[in-house]
């Protein structure tokens, strides 16, 4: 069980929030345009990293918010949150 | 005039503790992110909405708990507020917010059942089932935490020392009113 | 036979108080503070158990909780009895009783003892070696394998025992209650922290509270006096928490740890009633501080596991803290100098020691010299090589070892001798430093591997000998330094204490002694409870395993209750040897919580019997109840499933709620579907990009169905969203999928849509939503809201107006999900218990009856309209379920419109929502029976059937069900092949009943 901090709540146990998978994989602007190929790797096509990961997570029994989470898989250490819309803070 | 019918009736007292669910009171969701909304807030009610998390504002009439920084829930202390009463403040509000665009006004006054804790063991109660850190929240008047008791959501209203409202929806609330009086014998 | 061999002398046992126990059935005696274990060594019983795979006898061997052989089956009770208790951590109770495991027919007698003869066919991996092969023989293997083996009784009735569960946040953990827990403690409440301090034994102090030698000092006081005077100031400090007989289980990242703590195991079984047996704590540190001690290890050499043989340090406890002598004759064997504490505790209370092997040339400390100067004889730089007795170690031979230690030399000696103390060093105890992400490094001048500080996670320490700091002056000089460091203390405490204690000089390991016969010949066991030896592991070596953890798993070394705390570092050592590695390359097994096995009372807490799940109630439920409801789980809510009457089957009464529900009226509860209240300048835009129709020209006051789906075509949801005004929706949303679809909606709102103005409020439990349907419903609505105009021209089908009931508020919608003209009451929860009565009443003129959800399913299903998560599973399209009408074809975009055309979607043999009827009339479908075309093998498998009912309304049966090409095949012939016959179907269309939709304006 992870503490996050919540970017609106602050520190919370995780069993507060849930998890929505890898994050800024952005949902094209103009799905009509796009050929199947290019469809599937925006619904299926997803990292699994031993590492830094960047991740989506809601705040789902606090605020309700959604924001984004760098978390290393491997030793599950919060890296930094952030709220969704702002450029990570690490690379 | 239609029946009114509660979904926890009783009161429960236990060593160092006590159990009421508090009559019907009205409840507001208030949801918006536009400037002009805090002081049109501040004019029917007289308090402000707060911006700072897991707080909340009052005055002998009303409390106004931050749950987000978009969202906010009204409640009354009034528990004798005519339903014609309720209705009008409701109104007042929805014309004012909601249809203006200023935000949304939600009644969720049956949607919450509020049941007031009091007595110095409510946090061991609470912390039966429930990871938040009390450790601040007990000290500080008027404090706010959306967070999981038994695995149901809850919202927790710190009135003051030792005595706190605590929000369950209202098809939960049966349950979770279990499970307080079950906890309450071990503590 | 003596069978009292406990002396007067100790501190700690209340011998005023004498408690009596069964053991097997025999009725014997022991004092309050003993435990079972310390109990029956006092009546002189050793034997307690027999080994798991060749069934040999075993004794005590420990005093704590890595005991490999005392477990033991608690209590007879058929719903408290508890298998696989450590002798050596259960209180001794009034009453108690206790059996030995792994026995048949007797503890004495013993059939599987035959495998001990046999042990040469059963070496390492002789299980995978030999069940592996035919699969099919599986089931007999199983059967012989549970039968010889499985450790103790399970419970076979529920337990009626109590568990909770208890949060806390503390400053400062503390884990074990020794002297360097106790320093650690005191300094953390000195610096003003809120600090726990667990340990699992019922005092405090470790093993330094009963070392009561003037070679260990203090401030000039015996070590055991000086800390008894901490521990008694520990109490009074308001923000110290000290919880006894708590063993932390688990420790995990963030510092959360789960500890399990027992209440009432201790006491007598008359005061346990209604009281919490078990409270699992789960512990949010802020830092941790981990002091939990060392383990002594033993040694191996042929026949080390016999009844009789036991840890020197554990001979040295039963001595000073519960009085007993583990036997009248001891030798002691050791390749170190804590045995010389335990000889000198020996003498102390007059228990003979006949000789004391050491493995080392030459030990000079102070311990050692002290031993000497009694005249207890020391051989020294020798070794053990075997020992005899069966039931009892009985004697034991020595030689002398050679230079290397590699083998042994010169002429065999036997001693005469009912028990052997053994000491291999010590182990820090690093299971919750490695559980927590720590990584260990291995020490070579003592052979440990201790926790290394640079791969220490942040906020924790370890302490004392659990950091590998084993003499009494590094403990406490080490302990007070870097515990100031951690928590930032610049107090003067503890400082300067004068320690004076023995050093030990030399140091020598031999992870597996040598013998006098080649190593076939011997039995040197690791294991003691997996009875894995080292030949065992010699033997996997030679096959090809090199890994530790596949040689742990085929030697099943380290993989039993005790988790190998004992056998570990053997194993590793005679690896290391064999393949000649450096331990400290080799590592460690991983050390998996928990530390010490939990219940599965104290995992679950209260969360059993009605608090198992949650039960979500509608505010009509208690009229349900009332009127004998059968209920029906859906997600968590119960839901009125049908409602008997006198003495109905469910087919009954569901034949008869669906009849009147077309004839004149039915009511039914619908407050469980999820409602969100949609507001905002954007609403239509959003749920134009939500659903798969166009909203923007739904008129206000209209009501729409709504399918939504998932980014890759799939249905979702679906329900039917009214216009309450301009920027004012409300959504309903099934039952199960509500709090999903809120957070997926909130998800596009906040992530994918934010220049959106929309919001949304759950109000699911604001309102409750009654729907009452049927030729009559009109006529019913009219008396329960008089002025409400119903005309079609004024309320048309699919439309809402607000209205009030006396002066409550509430929204009726024309909808039906029934085929029948009908209506929904929704109205604030705390009200709705009386308009629903108002209904009956009114209704009772034209039989209003109430239905649950079976009915419901039924009348839906006659007009083919389908239940998401019943007719659907994630896998079908809009098209799929033959409803293309509802795709906005012109609307540019909507979530899953482009899968909708992905090359997979459009293939035309995707399996397609269709309707069945059966060549009999009467023959009801099961539900999920699969759907085929011919008999001939292979059979291809075409769809299976969703839904099926008997409809009393077609009086026929009538079927929904997903197959392959279905959209083409009206009118062909299928198989449904059930167990004992085969069922001929027809696919015909999805809507059974009036297809023309003339009923909803009847
Ligand atoms: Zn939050």
């Amino acid at each position: 069980m992870f503490i996050i901090n919540c970017p609106y709540c602050g520190e919370r146990d995780q069993s507060e929030f849930s998890c929505g998978g890898e994050a800024h994989i952005e949902r094209p602007k103009q799905p009509t345009e796009l050929s199947d190929d290019q469809w599937a790797e925006y619904l299926f096509m997803r990292k699994n990293i031993k590492g830094i990961q960047f991740e989506r997570w809601n705040h789902i029994h606090g605020c309700r918010k959604w924001f984004n989470v760098v978390r290393d898989t491997s030793n599950d250490k919060i890296h930094a949150v952030y709220k969704m819309g702002e450029r990570p803070p690490i690379k | 005039m239609l029946n009114f019918n509660s979904p926890i009736k009783e009161e429960k007292k236990y060593n160092d503790l006590n159990i009421i669910e508090v009559e019907p009171i009205i409840k507001i969701n208030l949801r918006s992110n536009k400037r002009e909304f805090s002081t049109k807030i501040g004019k029917i009610l007289s308090i402000l909405p707060p911006n700072e998390a897991n707080t909340s504002s009052g005055n002998e009439k009303f409390n106004l708990l931050w749950l987000s920084s978009d969202e906010w829930l009204i409640y009354s202390n009034d528990k004798e507020m005519s339903l014609d009463d309720q209705t009008n403040l409701e109104d007042k509000l929805f014309n004012e917010i909601s249809k203006l665009n200023q935000g949304a006004v939600t009644n969720v006054s049956d949607h919450w059942v509020m049941i007031n804790l009091n007595g110095n063991k409510v946090y061991d109660l609470l912390s039966k089932s429930c990871p938040y850190n009390f450790n601040d929240f007990k000290n500080k008047k008027g404090s706010v935490a959306q967070t999981i008791v038994n695995r149901i959501d809850v919202i927790l209203h710190h009135k003051e020392d030792d005595n706190l409202n605590l929000f369950v929806r209202r098809s939960f609330s049966e349950d979770l009113w279990l499970w307080i009086n079950d906890s309450a014998r071990f503590i | 036979m003596i069978n009292n061999l406990r002396i007067n002398k100790n501190n700690f046992i209340d011998q005023t108080i004498r408690i009596s126990f069964k053991f097997n059935g025999k009725k014997l005696f022991g004092y309050k503070g003993d435990t079972l274990a310390s109990a029956l060594l006092a009546n002189n019983i050793h034997l307690v158990g027999r080994s798991f795979k060749y069934h040999r006898p075993r004794g005590i061997m420990t005093c704590g909780s890595e005991e490999p052989n005392a477990i033991v089956q608690v209590g007879k009770d058929s719903s408290l009895t508890e298998p696989n208790v450590r002798a050596t951590e259960i209180e001794l109770y009034e009453g108690l009783e206790a059996f030995s495991q792994n026995c048949w027919p007797s503890i004495n007698f013993d059939i599987g003892g035959i495998n001990n003869f046999l042990s040469p066919l059963l070496p390492a991996g002789f299980y995978y070696k030999t069940f592996m092969w035919p699969a099919s023989f599986w089931e007999k293997y199983e059967f012989f394998i549970r039968h010889s083996a499985g450790l103790g009784k399970s419970p076979t009735k529920p337990d009626q025992d109590l568990y909770d569960h208890q949060y806390v946040h503390c400053d400062v953990l503390v884990i074990g209650g020794g002297i360097s827990g106790i320093l650690s403690a005191k300094l953390s409440v000195a610096k003003g922290l809120n600090t726990m301090l667990i340990d699992d034994k019922d005092y405090l102090g470790g093993s330094t509270i009963y070392q009561d030698d003037d070679i260990f000092k203090i401030n000039n006081e015996n070590s055991n006096v000086w800390l008894k005077k901490q521990i008694e100031t520990l109490n009074k400090i308001p923000n110290l928490t000290i919880k006894h007989r708590t063993s932390v289980a688990a420790f995990h990242g963030y510092n959360y740890l789960l500890a399990r703590e027992n209440l009432i195991d201790h006491l007598n079984i008359d005061e346990r009633k209604g009281k919490i047996r078990q409270r699992l704590w789960k512990i949010r540190a802020k830092k941790v501080v981990i002091a939990t001690g060392a383990i002594e290890r033993p040694l191996v050499f042929s026949n080390n596991d016999r009844p009789g043989v036991i840890l020197s340090s554990s001979i040295k406890k039963y001595i000073d803290y519960y009085g007993v002598k583990t036997g009248e004759n001891i030798s002691l064997f050791t390749n170190n100098d804590s045995a010389y504490e335990t000889a000198i505790s020996l003498n102390k209370s007059g228990v003979k020691v006949k000789v004391i092997i050491d493995i080392r040339e030459d030990s000079n400390s102070i311990l050692s010299e002290q031993v000497e100067k009694s005249g207890i004889k020391i051989l020294k730089g020798y070794t053990v090589i075997d020992t005899d007795g069966y039931k009892r170690i009985k004697s034991f031979d020595v030689m002398k070892l050679s230079k290397d230690g590699g083998s042994v030399v010169g002429n065999k000696i036997t001693y005469k001798s009912d028990c052997l103390g053994i000491s291999g060093g010590w182990t820090p105890m690093v299971h919750l430093f490695t559980q927590s992400g720590g990584k260990l490094k291995f020490r070579n001048n003592d052979n440990v591997f201790i926790p290394d500080e640079n791969k220490t996670p942040s906020k924790q320490i370890s302490v004392g000998s659990s950091n590998g700091d084993f003499e009494l002056d590094d403990v406490i000089n080490n302990t007070v330094k870097n515990i100031k460091i951690f928590l930032g203390l610049d107090k003067n405490d503890f400082e300067n204490l004068n320690i004076k204690c023995s050093k030990e000089k030399q140091k020598r390991n031999i992870w597996l002694l040598p013998s006098n016969k080649p190593i076939s010949k011997t039995k040197p066991f690791l294991d003691f409870q997996n009875d894995s030896t080292a030949k065992d592991v010699k033997l996997a070596l030679r096959e090809g395993f090199k890994s530790i953890e596949h040689v742990k798993r085929y030697t099943t070394t380290g993989m039993g209750t005790d988790q190998g705390k004992l056998s570990n570092m053997h194993a590793l050592g005679i690896i290391a040897d064999t393949t000649g590695t450096n331990m400290g390359d080799l590592g460690t097994t991983t050390f998996r919580p928990p530390y010490t096995p939990l219940t599965f009372g104290a995992i679950v807490g209260r969360n059993v019997g009605k608090f198992f799940d949650h039960t979500r109630r509608t505010a009509i439920h208690d009229w349900h109840v009332k009127n004998k409801a059968e209920f029906e789980n859906v997600g968590q809510w119960k839901r009125p499933w049908y409602f008997p009457k006198n003495g109905e089957t469910m087919h009954q009464s569901v034949q008869r709620e669906s009849k009147a529900a077309r004839e004149s009226a039915g009511i039914l509860d619908a407050s469980t579907l999820g409602k969100i209240d949609i507001q905002g300048e954007d609403a239509s835009e959003f749920l134009n990009r939500v659903y798969t129709n166009a909203w923007s020209k739904l008129a206000i006051g209209k009501c729409r169905y709504g399918l939504m789906l998932n980014e890759d075509g799939m249905v979702y949801d679906d329900g039917v969203t009214t216009r309450l005004a301009e920027n004012h929706y409300i959504m309903s949303t099934t039952t199960g999928g509500a709090a999903n679809v809120l957070s997926k909606l909130e998800d596009y709102l906040q992530t994918e849509w934010p220049e959106l103005n929309v919001y949304l409020t759950t109000v699911t439990d604001q309102y409750s939503t009654m729907s009452i349907c049927g030729p009559n419903s009109k006529k019913i609505i009219k008396k329960v809201i008089p002025n409400l105009d119903l005309s079609d021209q004024s309320f048309p089908h699919m439309s809402f107006k607000n209205s009030k009931i006396n002066n409550v508020k509430c929204r009726i919608m024309r909808i039906s999900f029934t085929g029948e003209h009908s209506y929904e009451i929704n109205v604030q929860s705390n009200y709705a218990k009386d308009v629903w009565e108002r209904c009956i009443e009114a209704g009772k003129e034209f039989n209003i009856t109430p239905y649950g959800t079976e009915t419901m399913h039924l009348l839906r299903a006659e007009k083919g309209f389908i239940i998401t998560g019943q007719d659907t599973d994630g896998t079908l399209t809009p098209s799929d379920l033959q409803m293309d009408w509802i795709i906005g074809k012109k609307k540019y975009d909507f979530i899953g419109k482009r899968s909708l055309y992905r090359s997979d979607t459009i293939r035309e043999d995707r399996k397609q929502l269709v309707g069945l009827l059966t060549d009999d009339p009467k023959e009801v479908l099961e539900e999920g029976a699969q759907l085929v075309e011919s008999l001939d093998k292979p059979i291809e498998m075409l769809g299976h059937v969703t839904s099926s009912y008997f409809s009393p309304n077609l009086n026929k049966s009538i079927a929904l069900a997903v197959v392959r090409s279905g959209k083409k095949l009206k009118g062909k012939k299928l198989i449904v092949p059930m167990e004992n016959k085969n069922i001929n179907v027809t696919i015909t269309d999805t809507v059974f009943y009036d297809k023309e939709n003339k009923r909803l304006n009847a």
